[in-house]
C-alpha cells in the first residue's frame, strides 16, 4: 500500500453541531459576549481592578493569632483583621539587634532595595531615637490599586547603652564622638490579600520603604551615666544583663580610651608570668622525707622478693642431687704428673670452672646404664661377680630383683 | 447607539475578519490586540483542525474536547503575547500539542514518548464521531505502533497538511529530521497496514 499516493481520510468526523456547541461553551467559560466586540483579551501583566475581585466571606476565619518574639521566644497573641475583601492586617513586628546582630545583616540590604518602593518597610532607629521617640504615621499605598494600607508606628523599647570595652574593635566610621547606636528594625504592618480561586492574577504586596537612619547617626546625644558590660555571653538575655554591668562615674568614648592607650608608655615585664591559675600540684613544697629512705625501701623489697621466690620453689629431688654430684666428679680427674702441661693450665684460676665450656670438650651427659635382671637368684656366682665388677667400675648399674631388700611395710612403722 | 446599529456594526466587523487571509489576520491580531470578535474568529477558523489534531493524538473524544477547550482558553489568555514571529496557525497548533502532551502525561505519568503505545489502539474501537471507514480506522490503529514524535509529524503532515517549515517551528526540530521521521513513519505504517489487512 502506498500511503503517499492513496490518501486516507481522517477517522473522525464530528458534526457541526458539536463545534457550535463547543464554541458557545468556550465563550461562556471565558465570559465573552459576541455582541460586544470591545471586550479585550486579558493582559497578564495588568492587574485586575478592585471591582473584579470577588468578595470573600470571612466568617469563620481565625482572627486571633500568635506572634513569637525572636529575642525572648515568647509568643503573644495578636489580632488579625480580615475585612470583606480578604485583607489580613498584621500588627507591627519590632525587634532589636543588640543581642544577636547576626539576625539582620544590614550590609546585605542594598541601597536599591531600601530605596525601592517595592520592598518592606525597614527602618533603622538609633538609641537616640528611642530617647526621643518620633511618632510618625505613614500611609502606604500601592500604585495601581488602593488595596494596601499600612500604618507606621515607631514603638519604643528601652535598650541599655553599651560602651565598647577594650576587647571591642570599632570601625573608623563608627568612631564619631557619639555613643554606640543600638539599631532597631521595624517591620511595618502589612496587608495580605486573600483571593478566591476564580481570580487568575494575584496581587503582589508592595510596601514603600522610608529610611530614617542616616541623619540620626550623626547626632550627638547627651546621655546619663553609662554602664560597661564585660564579656557578656551570647546566651545572656536582656533580663540577665544587669548582673554583668557595673556603673562608672565618668563615661569615656572609645576614641579617648584608644588615644590614652597609645600614649602611655608600656612597661615590659620580663619576669615569669604569674601562676595564679597554675595547678595546685605545681605549687606544692618539697617533701620532708629524705631521699635515701626510698632507695632503702626499694632494696628491701627486692631482697624480700628474692627470699619469697626461693621459699616457694619446690625442693630438689634426691636423684637430681646425685646426678649433679656425678657430673661434678669428672672435673676432679687427677692427671699423671709426667704428662706435659696442657693448654688447659693456661686458663686463669678464676675461669677454671667454665673450662669445659671454653675448650669445647665438655662430655655429654649420659643416662646411667641401669639394667634390670629379673632372675638374679638363678644366676651363677661367676656371672654375679662379673656384674659386680661392672658396677664397681661405674660402667653399669644392675637392678637385681634378688630380694636383697625387703619391701617397706608402712603399716609396721 | 441602538441595538440594531450595534449588531449591524458587529456583523460587518465579523464579515471583515472572515475575509482576511491568515497573514492579514495575524497582523490584525498583533496591531489591534485581541478582541472578542478576533478571538471568535480564531475559534471558528481553527476549532475543527485543533479538535482533530488533539483527537489524533489522544484518540478519546473527551480528552480531545478538553484539550481543544484548554487550547483556546490559553489562546485567549495569551493572545496579547503573540508577536507574529510565526504563523498564527502554527502558534495555535503548538499550544494544542502541548495541551495534548500534558493530558497524556496526566493520564499516564510513566509514559515514554520514545516508545510506541499499541495498547491505545483499543480506544479507537468504539467512541464518538468515528467516520466508520475501515481503512481510516486501521490507519489510526497503525499510528499507535509509532513513537509519539513520528505519530505527531505524520499527523500534522498527512492529515493537517502543515508544511515541513511549520512543523519544524511547531516541534522545534530541523526540517531534515522531520522529513526523515515522516519517511520512517510512512514506511512503518505501510507495513502495519499490509499486516492488518
Amino acid at each position: 500500500m502506498d500511503l503517499e499516493n492513496e490518501k486516507i481520510g481522517p477517522a473522525y468526523n464530528a458534526p457541526d453541531s458539536y463545534f457550535k456547541e463547543s464554541e458557545s461553551r468556550l465563550l461562556q467559560r471565558l465570559g465573552i459576549d459576541i455582541n460586544s466586540p470591545e471586550a479585550a483579551a486579558p493582559k497578564i501583566e495588568s492587574t485586575k481592578p478592585l471591582e473584579v475581585l470577588m468578595k470573600v466571606d470571612t466568617t469563620g476565619i481565625q482572627k486571633r493569632a500568635r506572634k513569637q518574639d525572636p529575642q525572648t521566644s515568647k509568643s503573644v497573641g495578636v489580632d488579625k483583621e480580615v475585612d470583606a475583601f480578604g485583607k489580613v492586617e498584621i500588627a507591627p513586628l519590632t525587634f532589636t539587634t543588640n543581642e544577636n546582630p547576626e539576625w539582620v545583616n544590614f550590609s546585605a540590604i542594598s541601597e536599591e532595595t531600601i530605596g525601592s518602593s517595592d520592598s518592606l518597610n525597614i527602618t533603622k532607629v538609633t538609641y537616640g531615637d528611642l530617647l526621643n521617640p518620633v511618632d510618625e504615621t505613614t500611609e502606604i499605598k500601592t500604585e495601581d490599586s488602593e488595596i494596601l494600607e499600612t500604618e507606621l508606628a515607631v514603638s519604643e523599647i528601652p535598650v541599655p547603652e553599651i560602651i565598647a570595652s577594650e576587647s571591642l574593635i570599632a570601625e573608623p566610621a563608627e568612631l564619631i564622638p557619639t555613643e554606640m547606636e543600638s539599631e532597631l528594625i521595624q517591620v511595618e504592618s502589612a496587608v495580605i490579600e486573600v483571593q478566591s480561586e476564580g481570580i487568575e492574577s494575584i496581587e503582589t504586596i508592595e510596601l514603600t520603604v522610608p529610611v530614617i537612619a542616616e541623619g540620626l547617626l550623626e547626632e550627638k546625644i547627651e546621655l546619663p551615666d553609662s554602664i560597661i558590660i564585660h564579656e557578656v555571653p551570647d546566651s545572656v538575655g536582656l533580663d540577665e544583663l544587669e548582673s554583668y554591668i557595673a556603673p562608672i562615674n565618668k563615661p569615656k568614648s572609645p576614641v579617648i580610651e584608644e588615644i590614652f592607650q597609645q600614649d602611655e608608655p608600656q612597661i615590659v615585664n620580663l619576669e615569669a608570668p604569674a601562676t595564679a591559675f597554675a595547678p595546685i600540684a605545681g605549687r606544692q613544697k618539697e617533701s620532708a622525707t629524705p631521699g635515701w629512705l626510698g632507695v632503702a625501701a626499694s632494696l628491701a623489697a627486692i631482697v624480700a622478693a628474692y627470699f619469697i621466690w626461693n621459699a616457694i620453689q619446690p625442693p630438689k629431688a634426691e636423684e637430681a642431687m646425685a646426678t649433679e654430684l656425678q657430673q661434678e666428679e669428672p672435673t676432679a680427674i687427677e692427671l699423671p704428673l709426667d704428662e706435659p702441661a696442657s693448654p688447659k693450665d693456661t686458663i686463669p684460676d678464676g675461669l677454671q670452672l667454665v673450662e669445659p665450656l671454653i675448650t669445647g670438650d665438655m662430655p655429654k651427659y649420659k643416662e646411667p646404664n641401669v639394667y634390670t635382671i629379673i632372675d638374679a637368684k638363678e644366676m651363677p656366682p661367676r656371672t654375679k661377680r662379673a656384674l659386680q665388677d661392672l658396677e664397681d667400675n661405674g660402667l653399669a648399674t644392675f637392678d637385681m630383683e634378688d630380694e636383697m631388700f625387703e619391701e617397706l611395710d608402712f603399716e609396721s612403722l | 447607539m441602538s441595538v440594531d446599529t450595534a449588531n449591524a456594526k458587529n456583523m460587518s466587523e465579523t464579515q471583515r475578519l472572515q475575509n482576511l487571509s491568515e497573514d492579514d489576520f495575524s497582523i490584525e491580531l498583533v496591531t489591534s490586540g485581541a478582541t472578542a470578535s478576533l478571538f471568535v474568529e480564531i475559534v471558528r477558523r481553527y476549532q475543527q483542525q485543533i479538535y482533530y489534531h488533539c483527537r489524533n493524538l489522544l484518540l478519546s473524544h473527551d480528552d480531545a474536547d478538553d484539550a481543544a477547550q484548554n487550547t483556546f482558553i490559553k489562546v485567549w489568555q495569551n493572545a496579547n503575547q503573540f508577536k507574529g514571529d510565526s504563523r498564527l496557525r502554527t502558534w495555535v497548533y503548538r499550544i494544542a500539542t502541548n495541551e495534548s502532551i500534558n493530558l497524556i502525561r496526566k493520564r499516564k505519568p510513566t509514559i515514554d514518548f520514545d516508545e510506541a503505545q499499541p495498547e491505545m489502539a483499543d480506544m479507537i474501537t468504539e467512541d464518538l464521531y468515528l467516520s466508520g471507514d475501515d481503512i481510516s480506522l486501521k490507519l489510526q490503529k497503525a499510528l499507535c505502533y509509532l513513537p509519539f514524535k513520528q505519530k505527531l509529524v505524520f499527523t500534522l503532515r498527512y492529515f493537517e497538511d502543515l508544511t515541513y517549515e511549520e512543523i519544524a517551528v511547531l516541534t522545534s526540530t530541523s526540517e531534515g529530521a522531520l522529513k526523515a521521521s515522516y519517511h520512517h513513519a510512512v514506511k512503518k505504517l505501510e507495513i502495519y497496514l499490509s499486516v492488518l489487512r
